[in-house]
């Protein structure tokens, strides 16, 4: 079966649940409690988002969020805030570090967080100026771009990446 | 009475380390268990919402409110009613009766999860769910088992019963330790990896002491080469201030051969001590990394799903050498530095107090300086390693395969990588040169400065009154200066190699710490396995992000032939995992003839069942000793039989080495056919009770399936044996057919019953005798 790729305004959303939305296209298709996940949700934010039914089964793929109309966008954004949680570091104000164990006493865009990462393991992962933090109950955490955080956290930072 | 006070000093330990679940003070005179320690307000909050009579059973504190902030917030289950507590909700808390819902689940999102409740259908209500509470996945897991509560006690479960089950949850979190996520021993025992630095030296140190003859004698010739490394300038001081004026030609002769005998005692005892350093230092680092390779065998699939080929093979041979050096660092140099430098020092005061004082200046900043380079390289160290093993991880990654590589033409490709990683790697190592080759001439200047200022101290007391310090002596108290500077510049320089100790020390220690796969039941096993085997609401999930099994529940009678068949991903080969024991963290039960698989002896339990995989492991061997691996007491006629039995026999025979063949890396030189029946040849030389196959013949074509097939119907003959298959005509044999999907299982039955349900598996068997027909078509098509 083709994949359906939505573009622009070729479908209309309805927000059902938190995180669910019923789906209408422009040909008359009509679907419904499919969720929005992000297929790149590592590297890319607003591109291929894919519509999942209730078994798991792919419906469409938003190509390009930005090209939806205003409301459209809002309607799939909210849902993907409600799905995703990757709370962006903003500071990091102090850490402790015994042998593989480190812990981060950061300020998030979601609050204060105390992070234990082991270090050994996939705790940090670079791309360019933005750092993927992953702790050790698999919770998610971004630093964005590093070289905006204050001097003490890119101190502490420098030290593990 | 021992057994008993054992018991109870465990109990008391348990209680007293904060790890009991009844962490907060009754309420309203009754205990309840909880995950954290709730505050006043807390409690003022439940006295206000809880109406007397109703009875807390337990309390689980999440982390994220409704908005999905960090906040308190807190779920409390009574006999009646499920309150979730959250600032974030409109009235600050949310209640429901059991009565309102029809379950209970967790939601898992990304990063964050919710309590959701279900609520039975109702007219003229379009209300399904309620989003209750949510939470990180620190916390899904107690959820979780919030959860199962709730729907158990819907459904009219016993509330004891199921209370037991939340404590059994609430308890294993507190197996982790919470600072770096390893498993415990137990709840509450102290974590082996955040052990102080002083236990890893012991620990470490066990090494040398079978060695510490030889070292102790190394030490003693050290004793020795030092007093006569102490003689020279004090010969100097005799030749320049009386043999030289006074002219003293047999006083020369008498000098110099004191001083060749120094330089001959020095060298030839340094000779004999350097031999029997290197032979001690070499079976260190043999015994050392036997047993990293050693605790590797034994580490659990859990520990390698997380760590790369690269960083083991680092630590086994980097690592130990590092550690290797710095233990005879620590048992040689230091002590000889030590006396070294007492020596030197006493000498030098006898010769003139106020020089010694001079010299002793730029000690200070010396041991400043080791300070600040200290907490520079520690980091640079870890980094350095960490660059390296992501170059090693490439070269593991591509060398074996490197069939792939060349398949697709991405030389290119592994190349730009592996350069990329490797000028990762320079450029950290280039950071760290910057400082580790400043750093020693830093202190190296520093101590020139330290003899500069003898000089001209010195030399003016020389000139001023020679008396009170003689050329000789100045010139002798120069020599002791340099020498007195080599222990100083040791030990500065001793935490660069400390902390690079440290470093590879922890990363050994995490293969040595790490809890093995446990084998509870060691010794204890019954007489033979006759093959039942069965499922009690296991769930397992090998991260939390995700639940791969979930609730599985099944009996497998002796001697049935079960057929798994299910989608990519439904957690078919998970199933076979558990059973292989490669994974213990599951919840439930499973059982082989009525005995929980962990109370079986683990090399008793795995020795009786024969597991042939899709893509069958070869090593480096001859066939003979790949087909025998695992089975040291088979004879040749055996492993003829079994080569028999997987019809492996009539190519081995055609290969010019027949059994003598040497099958490269990973069983290079044989089709992915002819390894698949070497490793049920392997398989049938154990004569196992049970038998599994994970997509055996996924991999191979028709003509091989069939021989295949044939082999395998001889092997599973009176045994019980799951079969996992993508291809249904492999489950020919299969007498119960179990259908998985998304990690439960959907379908369960006879091949007949299952058809007649006209559900998944009737979907399957459609979609692939379909399949089956176009695929033959098209290879008889091929073959006329």
């Amino acid at each position: 079966m083709e994949r359906i790729y939505i573009d622009n305004d070729m479908a209309r959303f309805v927000r059902k649940d938190l995180t669910v939305v019923d789906m209408e296209l422009a040909d008359g298709r009509r679907f419904e409690n499919l969720e929005p996940h992000r297929l790149f949700p590592v590297s890319v934010q607003d591109q291929f988002i894919t519509l999942l039914d209730e078994n798991g089964a792919e419906q469409a793929v938003i190509r390009d969020l930005k090209t939806l109309p205003k409301d459209q966008q809002e309607i799939i954004e909210d849902c993907l805030n409600e799905y995703y949680l990757i709370p962006k570091i903003l500071r990091i104000r102090d850490f402790h570090e015994r042998f593989d164990g480190l812990t981060l006493f950061a300020e998030t865009d979601k609050g204060p967080k105390d992070i234990d990462i082991r270090i050994l393991l996939k705790g940090f992962r670079m791309e360019g100026v933005r750092v993927m933090v992953r702790d050790i109950n698999d919770n998610r955490y971004e630093i964005p771009d590093i070289n905006r955080l204050d001097s003490l956290s890119r101190q502490i930072l420098g030290r593990y990446i | 009475m021992s057994e008993k006070t054992t018991e109870l000093e465990t109990s008391a330990e348990y209680l007293q380390s904060g790890v009991s679940v009844d962490i907060n003070p009754p309420f309203r005179g009754i205990k309840f268990i909880s995950n954290k320690k709730l505050d006043v307000n807390d409690t003022e909050k439940l006295e206000q919402e809880i109406p007397p009579g109703e009875c807390l059973q337990f309390v689980i504190v999440g982390d994220l409110n409704i908005k999905n902030h960090y906040a308190h917030t807190f779920l409390a289950v009574t006999d009646k009613h499920i309150y979730g507590f959250d600032e974030a909700l409109p009235e600050g808390v949310e209640k429901v009766s059991y009565g309102q819902l029809k379950s209970a689940r967790v939601k898992r999102y990304y990063g964050n999860a919710m309590l959701v409740f279900t609520l039975p259908v109702e007219e003229g209500t379009d209300k399904k769910k309620i989003n209750f509470l949510r939470f990180s996945y620190t916390e899904a897991n107690l959820f979780d088992a919030a959860a199962g509560y709730i729907s158990a006690i819907v459904s009219g479960a016993d509330m004891t019963e199921e209370l037991a089950i939340v404590k059994a949850a609430l308890e294993k979190q507190f197996c982790v330790c919470p600072k770096c996520g390893r498993t415990l021993i137990r709840p509450g025992a102290p974590c082996m990896k955040c052990e102080s630095k002083d236990a890893v030296i012991q620990k470490l140190g066990k090494y040398i002491m079978p060695y510490k003859g030889i070292l102790f004698f190394c030490l003693f010739l050290s004793v020795i080469t030092t007093a006569a490394s102490l003689a020279p300038p004090y010969m100097t001081r005799q030749l320049v201030d009386d043999v030289l004026p006074n002219k003293d030609i047999m006083g020369l002769v008498g000098c110099v051969l004191i001083l060749l005998f120094t330089h001959l005692i020095r060298h030839g005892i340094g000779t004999i001590r350097g031999y029997h350093l290197k032979i001690a230092g070499d079976r260190i680092v043999t015994d050392l990394r036997n047993d990293v390779y050693k605790k590797a065998q034994l580490l659990p699939m859990r520990f390698y799903d997380n760590t790369s080929t690269g960083s083991m093979i680092n630590r086994i041979s980097g690592d130990s050498n590092v550690i290797q050096s710095f233990m005879l660092r620590v048992t040689q140099e230091v002590l000889v530095q030590l006396f070294q430098l007492i020596g030197i020092v006493i000498i030098m005061f006898t010769m003139s107090w106020q020089l010694t004082l001079l010299s002793l200046v730029p000690v200070p900043f010396v041991v400043i300086g080791s300070r600040i380079f200290r907490k520079k390289m520690k980091p640079l160290y870890r980094r350095i390693w960490r660059t390296w093993s992501a170059v090693t991880s490439v070269l593991t990654d591509t060398i074996p395969g490197i069939r792939v590589v060349k398949a697709f033409a991405n030389e290119e490709g592994g190349m730009k990588k592996f350069a990329f990683r490797n000028a990762l790697w320079l450029e950290t190592n280039k950071k760290a040169s910057r400082i580790t080759t400043l750093y020693p001439h830093v202190v190296n200047f520093l101590m020139s400065c330290g003899s500069l200022l003898i000089w001209a101290v010195g030399g003016q007391l020389v000139i001023r009154d020679s008396d009170m310090v003689s050329a000789g002596l100045l010139v002798s108290f120069i020599s002791y200066t340099s020498m007195f500077y080599t222990p100083v510049n040791f030990f500065a320089n001793f935490n660069d190699s400390y902390q690079q100790f440290l470093n590879s020390a922890e990363r050994l220690m995490d293969i040595m710490d790490a809890e093995p796969e446990h084998n509870f039941a060691e010794g204890k096993h019954p007489e033979k396995i006759v093959g039942k085997i069965e499922f009690r609401n296991v769930n397992f999930s090998f991260d939390r992000s995700k639940k791969t099994l979930n609730d599985i529940n099944f009996v497998i009678e002796p001697g049935d032939v079960v057929g798994i068949v299910g989608t990519t991903g439904a957690g078919k080969s998970t199933i076979i995992n558990l059973l292989m024991r490669y994974y213990d963290h599951y919840d439930g039960q499973i059982l082989i003839d009525d005995i929980d698989i962990r109370d079986i002896d683990m090399t008793f339990y795995r020795s009786q069942i024969g597991y042939v995989q899709q893509e069958p492991m070869m090593f480096n061997d001859t066939i003979y000793h790949n087909i025998a691996f695992g089975s040291p007491t088979a004879t040749v006629e055996d492993v003829l039989h079994a080569a028999d039995v997987a019809n492996a026999h009539t190519f081995i025979a055609r290969m010019p080495d027949g059994y003598d063949t040497v099958l490269g890396e990973r069983g290079t030189g044989l089709s992915g056919g002819e390894r698949q029946r070497l490793s049920i040849a392997r398989a049938v030389l154990r004569e196992p009770s049970i038998l599994f196959f994970d997509e055996a013949t996924a991999s191979v074509d028709s003509e091989t399936e069939h021989l295949i097939q044939e082999s395998i119907e001889q092997l599973i003959r009176g045994r019980t044996t799951l079969m996992v298959a993508h291809r249904l005509s492999t489950l020919r044999k299969a007498n119960k057919i179990i259908v998985v999907d998304r990690g439960k299982i959907l379908e369960m039955g006879t091949p007949q019953e299952l058809l007649a349900m006209k559900g998944k598996y009737y979907k399957l068997v459609q979609i692939q005798t379909m399949t089956e027909e176009i695929k033959k078509a098209k290879e008889e098509e091929r073959f006329d």
